[in-house]
């Protein structure tokens, strides 16, 4: 195993987008990108492979304006980091985001493994990981919740609903990874230091071998609005009521309403 | 060889002055802070004077994200159903930016000096908290953060009021209640045209409200009120002896305060978008720590540079002098190659001559004054309000001259009282 390519979206903190009460719009301005939670999973996952292997571990994104992200990826155990950067990224869904990292990891040549984590906390859309395998013609391992490294083999538990299934694959191969796989540590202050020093390469869309076309999405947004939570404010214990008396009534409310 | 000249704790005011002045001189300098990014932990009322930053960086109330230029000074006695407030109001008179102050707030403002700092060439690390200082033979040799040990010629603890590594090195004491307060603050967001109406400003000017009677629930300390871009900091700040004995809790206090009927309208319609409470040193001179050891200083707030003198809070002015001066300390203790506590007493030095703690000197019995005046928290201003009552009162019963008006009220406070806290009040303040 020579070269492990890690998958990280540069996300906005989710944390701090705020809702328009009126028009249910949403607010970005308090929000500051980030690594996306899940993938760092991926990218903790990455490190114990390289660990393992002596491989190569490069950190790939793509987005607007991912360059800043590149301290912060390096600063959790990547050796480089590969960035790509095109405004009309903005509107990308999983089909564009998925051919530009594709293009990514072949232009990096001879990917051994490609890892991702299942989804990005802005999008959602749990497709990436599977697209990827499609488009560079790997199997794909998704809900992957842990992984060794056997020989040049990799195997792994995949948390499937009615238990765990054990997998052993060779490279090349797609590894999607749970956010149960492994902790994702925070950075230490040398980590951080480290990172200053290691390579942030920029990429075009030329030189992952692409076209304009790839950045082109199919699904187009059309709005995004805030969901309205409503409440039905039920009263249950009035004035001189029991605490018994309520509870029944809360029982039967719950069991007409199909909760129960 | 050590990792770096100077390693400085905290990113506050303080420590990012620090860091600026000392990399500006050419030295190799890391911050740790413990918050996400650079200001997200910190507190403060809202106003800047801008003075020593000035000095340091001219002009930088054009670059720097300053909220509004304080030009309406008011003062607020409060009872419960009454307000009496001295307003001044002068755009020219506060024009120079030598002594022009302005309302911040602290997640944009420190982002942006340590963002200079880290510009002139440090190292700034955020998540890092500084857990442990290294010591080799007595001697401090760095900070342990975490499993990293980073090493330094010379530490700066600028990590606040609470500084627990100040405590550690046996430079100060755990901190008295009777030497420190809680600040507890809202931040409600408002349009723009609706704080210039409130508040009669135009773009870019602000007003400061400092509040004493009700505000504090008659506790020694007060309220305030600073207007932003587009956004108020309504909050208080009272002593943590009286906070201790009280049984009301900080945020109803401050509900209480921002439902008053003089303070509600204005910040009627606002939606509060931030909670925050924090310490404030407030024993002055009296609580004054050892500023330094060998190879150590101790800045701002942590070395207790802060001064609540009523009618109005300084704390930020000092930290970044103090960071300037101790920068300029550590940068003379470089180039004799000794970063002993002889060599870095400079420090103190400095500082006496500087006016950190030449107000402090000049205000140190404020603290004392303002603790031991419980009066000035009830029965002034409920004196205020009864005198005013009593002139603008009109409701057909013979009239009285205003001295026959106010004696009686006066007299239920006591005139020596009055006298005596008026001389008192005068000389510390
Ligand atoms: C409610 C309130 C109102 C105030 N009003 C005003 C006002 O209107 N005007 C004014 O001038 N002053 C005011 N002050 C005082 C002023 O805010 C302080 O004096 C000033 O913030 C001190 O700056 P500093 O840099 O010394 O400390 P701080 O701003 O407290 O910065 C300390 C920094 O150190 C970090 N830190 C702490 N421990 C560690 C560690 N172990 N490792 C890494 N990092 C660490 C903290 O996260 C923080 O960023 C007010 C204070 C309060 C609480």
């Amino acid at each position: 195993m020579k070269k492990i390519a890690v998958c990280y979206k540069w996300v906005l903190n989710d944390g701090d987008i705020r809702v328009n009460d009126k028009t249910r719009d949403l607010d970005f301005e308090k929000s500051k990108p980030q690594i996306n939670e899940y993938d760092r999973n991926g990218l903790a996952v990455g490190v114990q492979l390289k660990e393992a292997s002596g491989a190569e571990l490069i950190g790939i994104t793509c987005g607007v304006d991912t360059e800043p992200s590149a301290k912060d990826a390096l600063s959790r155990g990547p050796d480089m980091v590969y960035y790509l950067n095109d405004p009309a990224l903005a509107q990308a869904d999983s089909a564009a985001s998925s051919k530009v990292l594709a293009g990514m990891v072949r232009s990096l040549g001879d990917v051994d493994v490609v890892l991702c984590s299942e989804c990005s906390s802005d999008d959602f859309a749990q497709q990436v990981g599977p697209r990827l395998g499609a488009l560079l013609g790997y199997p794909v391992i998704s809900y992957v919740s842990a992984v060794k490294l056997e020989g040049d083999a990799l195997v792994m538990d995949r948390k499937l609903e009615e238990g765990t299934e054990s997998v052993k694959v060779k490279a090349p191969v797609v590894v999607v990874v749970s956010p149960d796989v492994c902790e994702a540590p925070i950075p230490s202050v040398k980590q951080i230091l480290g990172a200053k020093k290691k390579p942030a390469n920029a990429m075009d869309l030329a030189g992952a071998g692409l076209g304009p076309d790839a950045v082109k999405p199919m699904v187009t947004v059309q709005s995004v609005k805030a969901p309205l939570t409503s409440r039905k404010a039920v009263n249950l214990l009035g004035d001189g009521e029991s605490v018994a008396d309520a509870v029944a009534k809360l029982v039967k409310q719950l069991s007409t309403d199909g909760l129960l | 060889m050590a990792d770096y000249d100077a390693i400085v704790v905290g990113a506050g005011l303080s420590g990012s002055t620090a860091a600026y002045c000392m990399a500006k001189a050419g030295l190799s300098v890391l911050v740790l802070e413990r918050g996400d990014a650079a200001g997200v932990k910190n507190v403060t009322g809202g106003r800047l004077y801008g003075h020593s930053l000035e000095k340091i960086i001219p002009g930088f109330a054009s670059e720097a994200p300053v909220e509004r230029k304080i030009v309406r000074e008011r003062v607020t006695m409060m009872t419960e159903d009454s307000c009496f407030t001295a307003d001044f109001h002068s755009a020219s008179r506060f024009a120079d930016p030598a002594c022009a102050s302005y309302s911040v707030l602290r997640a944009e403002f420190d982002a942006w000096l340590a963002g200079k700092a880290e510009e002139a060439g440090c190292d700034i690390v955020c998540p890092a908290h500084a857990d442990e200082l290294l010591e080799e033979n007595g001697k401090i040799t760095g900070v342990k953060a975490g499993d990293d040990e980073l090493t330094a010629e010379v530490v700066l603890l600028a990590d606040g009021v609470n500084s627990l590594l100040g405590q550690k090195a046996g430079l100060k004491k755990e901190l008295s209640p009777h030497h420190v307060a809680v600040g507890a603050k809202e931040v409600i967001e408002l349009p723009k045209g609706v704080i210039n109406d409130r508040f009669g400003l135009n773009d870019g000017e602000g007003a400061a409200n400092l509040f004493a009677g009700f505000a504090s629930g008659g506790m020694v300390g007060g309220g305030f009120l600073y207007t932003n871009k587009e956004s108020l900091c309504l909050g208080l700040v009272i002593t943590v002896a009286d906070m201790a004995k009280s049984s009301i809790r900080l945020p109803d206090l401050l509900e209480k305060f921002r439902d008053h009927p003089a303070v509600k309208p204005l910040v009627a319609g606002g939606k509060l978008v931030e909670y925050s409470a924090h310490l404030v040193p407030e024993g002055g001179l009296a609580m004054l720590p050892a500023l330094s050891a060998d190879n150590l200083l101790l800045l701002g707030d942590a070395a207790g540079f802060c001064m609540n003198l009523g009618y109005t809070v300084r704390g930020m002015d000092l930290a970044i002098a103090s960071g300037q001066l101790a920068a300029e300390t550590v940068v003379e203790a470089k180039g004799k190659g000794d970063f002993s506590n002889a060599a870095l007493s400079g420090y103190k030095s400095k500082l006496e001559q500087s006016f950190v703690l030449k107000d402090m000197q000049t205000h140190k019995h404020a603290p004392d004054f303002i603790e031991h005046t419980p009066r000035m928290f009830k029965e002034y201003p409920a004196l205020a309000a009864d005198v005013f009552t009593q002139l603008f009162r009109v409701d057909g019963t013979p009239s009285k001259l205003m001295l026959k008006k106010a004696l009686p009220l006066i007299s239920k406070v006591g005139f020596l009282n009055l006298i005596k806290d008026g001389l008192k009040g005068t000389r510390a303040l």
